[in-house]
Parts: structure tokens; sequence; C-alpha cells
């Protein structure tokens, strides 16, 4: 097994590059996902429901309906919420049997996963936008205790966690399949097929 | 599942550690105070390095606190770009996982070392980016040098475990 963490050392530049080609191509795809779960997230403990975040140009821009017309639209990089999917994608290229059904069904999970967790940090921008950014409005609406809470979110959601979230998802994921790459847990030997018993109910 | 089944399972117990280590190590950086006395720095630290690098290669690079300026560009170098985070997040990647102490020493001491050289390639190369490219800059710096550095950082991670980690109990 020692040959697979060198064999996957030397994948990772190849899968770092297909995994960049695949975000620019569905960039716009997952910029409007992420945004739109952000947006119903939002609006879910939200009344009025007036927040709608528009992705323009990578950014997705708060447009509150209540604004006034004439009002600046403040907005997010939408590259830096989602570039981290970069890094799963890698990872997940660059292991064993990339393209086996079960790689590919935790690579489906560890992206939902990661969907979920860039929606929450765009999430927490948007409310610590409302809580701090928007002057005495801001002071009016919510508490120190809200602040508070969506600063101390948007912190750990924003850098430590676009940072480490692909990293934890990927381990978590394939912990086997990492281990045994790593030579530290020896492979188990397949559990031979047992029929299924059929059971019924009531 | 309980609180003591699910810790003895190996990756429960790894995340949960990180996670732990993790999130106190960023709160504590976070602390006003740390950040003044250490993390501010700290930058300025990486920034007067980044500028000596860019001198020896001829560019008349002043540094101001954390601004790396010269007549053809400047860098201001941010809490996200000094390396700090990757740094933290393999230093909890390394005493997360099981290992011998001396091995996390190694660990620690080398990936940190490793993780500020990389990070002093991409400050440079990104002072470059933006004298020569500067339409990328943003690209270079958010999608291809991020995606790098936490690459790099797993890669680093990857080697010492393979090299230094503790085989696993078999259950």
């Amino acid at each position: 097994m020692k040959n697979a963490t060198q064999v996957f050392l030397r994948r990772l530049p190849v899968t770092l590059i297909a995994a960049v080609v695949i975000w620019l191509l569905l960039r716009p795809a997952i910029d409007t996902a992420v945004a739109g779960l952000a947006q119903t997230l939002i609006r879910s403990f939200e009344y009025p429901r007036v927040t709608r975040l528009v992705v323009e140009d990578h950014q997705a821009q708060m447009r509150r309906t209540d604004l006034r017309t004439d009002s600046k639209v403040p907005s997010v990089s939408m590259t830096e919420v989602t570039f981290n999917t970069i890094v799963l994608l890698a990872l997940y290229l660059a292991l064993p049997h990339p393209f086996s059904r079960r790689q590919l069904e935790r690579l489906f999970m560890g992206w939902c996963v990661l969907y979920l967790s860039q929606s929450i940090n765009l999430l927490f921008h948007v409310k610590t936008l409302y809580a701090m950014g928007l002057g005495e409005w801001s002071q009016h609406h919510y508490s120190d205790l809200a602040r508070n809470a969506f600063g101390f979110g948007r912190y750990f959601t924003d850098l430590p966690g676009r940072f480490s979230f692909p990293f934890l998802i990927w381990l978590g994921f394939n912990w086997d399949v990492v281990m045994k790459m790593l030579g530290i847990q020896e492979e188990t030997p397949r559990k031979p097929k047992t029929k299924k018993k059929t059971s019924g109910r009531g | 599942m309980n609180l003591r089944e699910l810790w003895q399972k190996p990756e429960a117990r790894f995340l949960i550690l990180f996670l732990t280590i993790l999130g106190v190590s960023f709160t504590v950086v976070a602390l006003r105070q740390v950040n003044d006395a250490f993390v501010t720095p700290y930058t300025a630290v990486i920034a007067r390095m980044s500028g000596f690098v860019l001198r020896i290669f001829g560019e008349e690079a002043v540094v101001t606190g954390c601004v790396v300026s010269s007549p053809r560009f400047a860098v201001t170098i941010y809490n996200g770009c000094n390396g700090l985070i990757t740094s933290l997040i393999f230093i909890s990647g390394v005493l997360a996982f099981p290992a011998k102490i001396s091995a996390k020493l190694i660990g620690v001491i080398g990936g940190l070392l490793t993780i500020q050289l990389i990070n002093l390639v991409r400050i440079v190369s990104l002072f470059y980016i933006g004298v020569f490219l500067p339409q990328h800059f943003n690209d270079a710096h958010i999608f291809v040098w991020q995606s790098l550095v936490i690459i790099a950082g797993i890669s680093l991670w990857i080697v010492w475990a393979h090299k230094f980690a503790l085989p696993q109990e078999s259950s």
C-alpha cells in the first residue's frame, strides 16, 4: 500500500487541473444553486420575506425588495464562497478507482455537504451585513447577541471553514480508503454476500 | 449510538479532535489581544520576508506594515494570505491524528516551515502576476493559489501521516 500514497500524490496535480476545469464549467450552476439555497434559508426566518440574492458576474447581489431604488447593492464574491469545490474534487479524483460506484456515491454525498456549508457561509455573509453593515437600521433591527452570533458564524464558515471543510469532508467519507492508502489500516477481506432475508411485517 | 461508541470510531475521534483543536485555535487568534500581539506582527514578518525576496529579484520593494509595494505593483497581506490558516489546519490535523508526540513535533515544525515557504512563493508569484497579468490577479489569488495552498497543506499532512502515524488497533 506504500505505493498507493505515492500514486495519490502523483495524481493530485493532474486532478487539481481537472478539478479547476470542472469547477469553471459548473461555476454558473454552482453559484446559482448556492445563492438559491442561501436565499431560501434566509427567507425561511425572515418576515416579511424581502431578501433576494441575484448572481451576476460571479457576485451574489443582496437585493432587498424594501431597499430604496437608489440604494447601493452590496455583493459577495461567489468565487471565494465556492472555490473550495476545486479542492474537494481534486482530492476525490486522486483516490483509487474514482469512478467506481462507491466513490461516486461518496463524492455525491461529500459534494452535498460542501454545498450546504457554502450556502451557510453565504447566509452568514448576508446576515452579518444586515446585522452590522447597514448603520442605524442594523442597530434597530438586530440585538448585540445576534450581531455576535452572526459574526461568529461568518468568521468560522469563512476562512477556517472554506479551507478545512473539503479536507474534512473528503477524509470523513473516505476514512477507510485513505487509511488503507497511508498503510495505517490493513485491508480487510470482503464479507461474502449473504442472501437478504425477506421478512414480512404484520 | 452513544458518545463512547462514537469515540471508539477512529474517524469520528479524529474529526471531533480536529474540529475542537481548530475551533479553539481559531477562537484564540480571533481575540483582539492575540491579533494585535501576534497575528499582525506575524503578518508583518511575512511581508518583510516577501519584500526581501522581491529585492533579491531586483524589485525596488518597500515594506510598510503588511503592505509590500514597489513602483510596479503593491500587495497587502491580510490575515487569509499569511499562511496562518493553512498552518492552523495542518497543525490541527497533525495533533488530532494518532501518532507519537515526537512525530507530532516533527510534523508541526516541518509543516509550519514548509507552508511558510509555499506561502512566500505564493506572495512573490502574485506580485509578478499583478505586474504582468493584472487582469488575472483576482483569479490567481483566490481560486488558483488558495486551492494550491490547501492541496499543499493536505499533501504535507498525507506525507507526514504516511511516514509517522501509528498503526491503528484492530477492533
